[in-house]
């Protein structure tokens, strides 16, 4: 077994689990974080994207074990009991999921975007969404809401 | 005393009974509505309020906060996880199967061949898929047994401890190759499992009005949903008799049907929770593992769940139709069509699944959104040892418009007239009548195409 | 995935020693971005593996006497970022910008391309044309060799299991040579090369190709160098004709197959076409455009 300790969502978590453990299962299965999704397991789809000291990743692709002492962020971590996250805002008001199976990932990776890059380019935005796959949607309307999140995490413009 | 009693006329009341009960009941036959004589026509172009609109969706927040439960996020306590072996070769009978190995493992709880299943078969238009192969394979992603376990990688140990002997047939693999019939995919039935065909006008006529005649054919290939949740159920069989499945299954009324078949069972007894599907597109349309699942949990009294693999999703689940397309079109010099001739071969895969609903609506609009008085199309449905192909999105209707539209060009281009200019002449107009003869209402075709092409400056492009 | 035991090293001596103790089934393990996925396709049956991502000493990017030195564990995210490598080398932050997505670079890493040695690595044809140079490290201590040495074949290196790379040199002599690298793939994302080339050269005396060195990815059993064309053009006058010429000479250096991404005939096509393509871009470059 591997003892893991870190830190998500800003809370310190224990898990013990078997060696080959992804940092998927330990978030799906162990904690009961099932927002991260699992759509392929190989690294192409992004469903499973969370931000690993401050960096978007595959979490498919990772061992528990890698993660041991490190600070992990999932999308249960970026809404409030009071408020939504800008970036979730923004989806939800320009509709930018259908079934939202991709959702999180997508969410997950222009959060990462945007902690870098708080004034993207819409070519840059596109890049940092290469790796998400959606099956529904033509992302232009995740586009958008990255878009308008931008606006509003810098200040531009009012939270609706 | 009885004399004072008054005894109510008995007829009287009956009849009373039954007229209060007619005014009850809701006629069992809906009288037919006749369509109002002036049809409400829509101006074209004309916009509702809601066109153009942003919309939330009453899902959008949960998607958002990743609180959505597909199914996979569903958990109860004491849960099973299934897998299942897979064939991996095309065409063979099975001579035996050894799961004593994979029964011995720790961990396991339960493993399940094709032959306890009670009726193994399934489809949702003919019955010709088993739930797990038995007798014979069909294409390489045919599952030959389900195991459940502790967990998904015990399962998964388990299913390569399973030996399956088999004795390999020839496979046919082209759909065209497969009408000849030399080789059978289901015998003793003919690989040609569904046809279509329509016709109208005088197709010789047509072709001899014609001063050119064009003749092609096209190809498209097989294409996967590839929805990003994988199909999953999870089957839980009480002591009641009753089971109760949570499935990604799209259309759960026919499921339910199917599944009763496969179990034998009243359909009373099973219940189908539909939960939030991660895309369909068509692909989750029928039944997959739910009978297998609901058999392993009766064996083993718990829950039991499968998801599948991403390679799961490409070689066991439907796919689209290749098609392969012969057209031959016969038009005056100054672009108008005489008369077209149609020929689909549709590669079903193994299983039939919704392969006549394609065939029928690619058949329908083989002609494309195009006046033609003389036609005729015929298509052909063929069993091959590959990968089922079902319902995706538009049922056939992508692929003969990949036809339609390249010879469109092509004729367009050897008369030396604007493609534009080709179609506009050819295309529906209000009142128009569909190859099969329906009269054709709103048609907006001829608007679309201008408005197109004035938007996205067809003709400053010289095109 | 299979069971298998799990141990992370700190520094690459004790790598090294994790490895030769539980060996030979072992297997190291970097961004993992390339070994989960043969992990769970069952490609591999490792009784250990040994994780590397804490190891210090494989990590940083610095120059020195010997040139530019880029750890094997450092990410092709961290590539496109670091301050020297894209004032220098653009076709390096190019070529780790081609590779999978934001999610894939931020855990990939250079040695790690290099080591998995897949002909269509994006990493290799840069750095060999760049005439970059790798350290091995074992238990008898480190090696040094060039990277045409290091690729023995497709999914195969020099490395024995108890080795670990240890980084990536370029040499002092090609610090800032113009340099272009250019992939060809079916989509801008998430794909791997049909086809990828990178060209370096200097500007000679007379406006004449120098030193020139061309390299080419997923066209033979490991990344290439295009000799025949290099040795066309040394010396030569620098003209389109003749970058074309190169080109056409560089499909001869290659050996292309077909399989599913693309076929024999399509391949060549693009290694002319990519040579002439990198060779132009890299000449501009030397001319400060
Ligand atoms: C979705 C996706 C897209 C991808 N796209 C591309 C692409 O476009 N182009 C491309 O070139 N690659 C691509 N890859 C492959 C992969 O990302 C890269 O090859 C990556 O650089 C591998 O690095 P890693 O650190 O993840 O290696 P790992 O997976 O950790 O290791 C790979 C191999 O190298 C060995 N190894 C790693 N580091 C060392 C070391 N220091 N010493 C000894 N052995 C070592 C491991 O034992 C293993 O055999 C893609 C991968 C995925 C999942
Ligand atoms: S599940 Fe991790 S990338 Fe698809
Ligand atoms: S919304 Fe369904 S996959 Fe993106």
């Amino acid at each position: 077994m591997t003892d893991v300790t870190l830190t998500i969502n800003g809370e310190e978590r224990s898990a013990s689990v078997p060696p080959e453990t992804s940092l998927l299962r330990l978030l799906r299965d162990e904690f009961f974080l099932t927002g991260s999704k699992l759509g392929c397991d190989v690294g192409d789809c992004g469903a499973c994207t969370v931000i690993v000291d401050g960096l978007p990743v595959n979490a498919c692709l990772m061992l528990a074990g890698q993660v041991d002492g490190r600070d992990v962020v999932t999308i249960e971590g970026l809404a409030t009991l009071e408020d939504l996250h800008p970036i979730q805002k923004a989806f939800e008001e320009f509709a930018s999921l259908q079934c939202g199976f991709c959702g999180p990932g997508v969410i997950i990776s222009a959060k990462g975007l945007l902690d870098r890059n708080p004034d993207p380019t819409k070519e840059e935005i596109k890049d940092a969404l290469s790796g998400n796959l959606c099956r529904c949607t033509g992302y232009t309307k995740m586009i958008e809401a990255v878009q308008d999140a931008a606006r509003i995490l810098r200040g531009e413009k009012e939270a609706a | 005393m009885t004399d004072d009693v008054k005894v109510a006329d008995k007829t009287d009341s009956l009849t009373d009974l039954k007229e209060t009960d007619e005014d009850l009941r809701l006629p069992s036959v809906v009288e037919p509505a006749h369509f109002p004589v002036e049809t409400i026509d829509t101006e074209a172009r004309h916009q509702t309020p809601a066109v153009g609109q942003r919309a939330t969706r009453p899902d959008g927040r949960l998607h958002g906060l990743g609180q959505t439960k597909y199914i996979d996020d569903i958990t109860f306590p004491n849960m099973l996880f299934a897998k299942m072996k897979r064939a991996g070769i095309s065409s063979a009978l099975i001579k035996s199967v050894d799961t004593s190995e994979a029964e011995a493992m720790p961990g396991v709880a339960a493993v399940l061949t094709g032959r306890e299943i009670p009726v193994n078969s399934y489809g949702p238009s003919y019955q010709d898929q088993p739930v797990l192969a038995d007798e014979r394979v069909f294409h390489a992603g045919d599952p030959v047994a389900a195991v459940a376990a502790v967990t998904e990688q015990i399962a998964e140990e388990a299913c390569e401890r399973i030996k399956v002997e088999y004795e390999p047939l020839e496979p046919v693999y082209d759909p065209v190759e497969a009408m000849k019939d030399e080789i059978r995919v289901h015998p003793p039935h003919s690989n040609i499992y569904a046809t279509k065909r329509i016709k109208k006008g005088d197709l010789e006529k047509g072709f001899a009005e014609a001063d050119r005649i064009f003749e092609g054919v096209y190809s498209t290939q097989m294409i996967e949903h590839v929805p990003l949740e994988p199909h999953a159920s999870i089957a839980q069989w009480d002591p009641n008799g009753r089971v109760t499945l949570w499935s990604s299954l799209g259309r759960i009324t026919l499921g339910r049907a199917d599944i009763a078949r496969t179990l034998d069972m009243p359909i009373n007894k099973i219940r189908i929770v539909g939960t939030i599907v991660g895309g369909n597109f068509g692909g989750k349309n029928e039944i997959t593992t739910e009978p297998a699942l609901a058999l392993l949990s009766r064996k083993t009294g718990r829950p039991v769940k499968m998801v599948y693999t991403r390679e799961e999703e490409f070689i066991a689940s439907t796919t689209r139709h290749p098609f392969i397309m012969e057209y031959k079109t016969g038009v005056t010099n100054d672009g108008m069509i005489t008369a077209r001739k149609v020929r689909l071969v549709l590669d079903g895969g193994a299983y039939c699944s919704w392969s006549e609903t394609t065939l029928g609506k690619a058949c329908i609009l083989s002609a494309g959104p195009y006046n033609i008085e003389n036609l005729l199309a015929e298509a052909y449905c063929m069993y091959t040892n590959k990968t089922m192909t079902g319902a995706m999105r538009g049922f056939g209707a992508p692929q003969v418009c990949f036809a339609y539209e390249s010879q469109m060009d092509e004729i367009a281009h050897k008369l030396g007239i604007d493609p534009l200019e080709l179609r506009m002449k050819n295309a529906f107009h209000e009142g128009s009548a569909s190859p099969t003869g329906q009269v054709l209402q709103s048609v907006v075709v001829k608007d679309s195409l201008e408005k197109a092409a004035e938007r996205f400056g067809w003709k400053e492009d010289g095109q | 995935m299979r069971a298998f035991d799990f141990v992370s090293a700190e520094s690459a001596d004790q790598a090294i020693s994790l490895l030769s103790e539980h060996g030979p089934n072992v297997i190291v393990l970097a961004g993992g971005t390339d070994i989960l996925v043969d992990l769970k396709h069952a490609k591999h049956d490792p009784d250990v593996v040994v994780d590397i991502t804490r190891a210090e000493d494989l990590k940083g990017i610095e120059v020195n006497d010997g040139g530019l030195r880029i750890g094997a564990l450092v990410t092709h995210t961290q590539i496109m970022d670091d301050p020297y490598i894209r004032e220098n080398f653009p076709a390096l932050v190019h070529a780790a910008h081609t590779i999978g997505a934001v999610q894939t670079r931020n855990l990939g890493t250079l040695g790690g391309n290099l080591v998995t040695c897949v002909p269509s690595m994006d990493s290799g044809p840069a750095l060999m044309a760049l005439e970059a140079e790798v350290t091995v490290a074992g238990p008898d201590g480190t090696r040094r060799m060039g990277l045409e040495e290091f690729f023995v074949g497709p999914r195969k290196t020099v490395l024995e299991h108890n080795e670990v790379l240890l980084d990536v040199i370029i040499p002092r002599k090609n610090l800032g040579k113009p340099a272009d690298f250019l992939k060809f793939g079916l989509r801008k994302g998430q794909a791997l090369a049909l086809v990828n080339a990178a060209s370096a050269l200097w500007v000679g005396e007379g406006n004449t190709f120098k030193d020139v060195k061309i390299s080419l990815g997923a066209v033979a059993p490991t990344v290439i160098r295009a000799a025949a064309a290099e040795d066309f053009l040394e010396g030569r006058e620098i003209t389109p004709e003749n970058m074309a010429e190169a080109g056409r000479l560089a499909v001869e250096d290659a050996k292309p197959i077909d399989d599913f991404r693309a076929s024999a005939s399509y391949r060549r096509d693009l290694i002319a076409v990519l040579t002439k393509r990198t060779l132009d871009n890299a000449y501009r470059l030397a001319q400060g455009g």
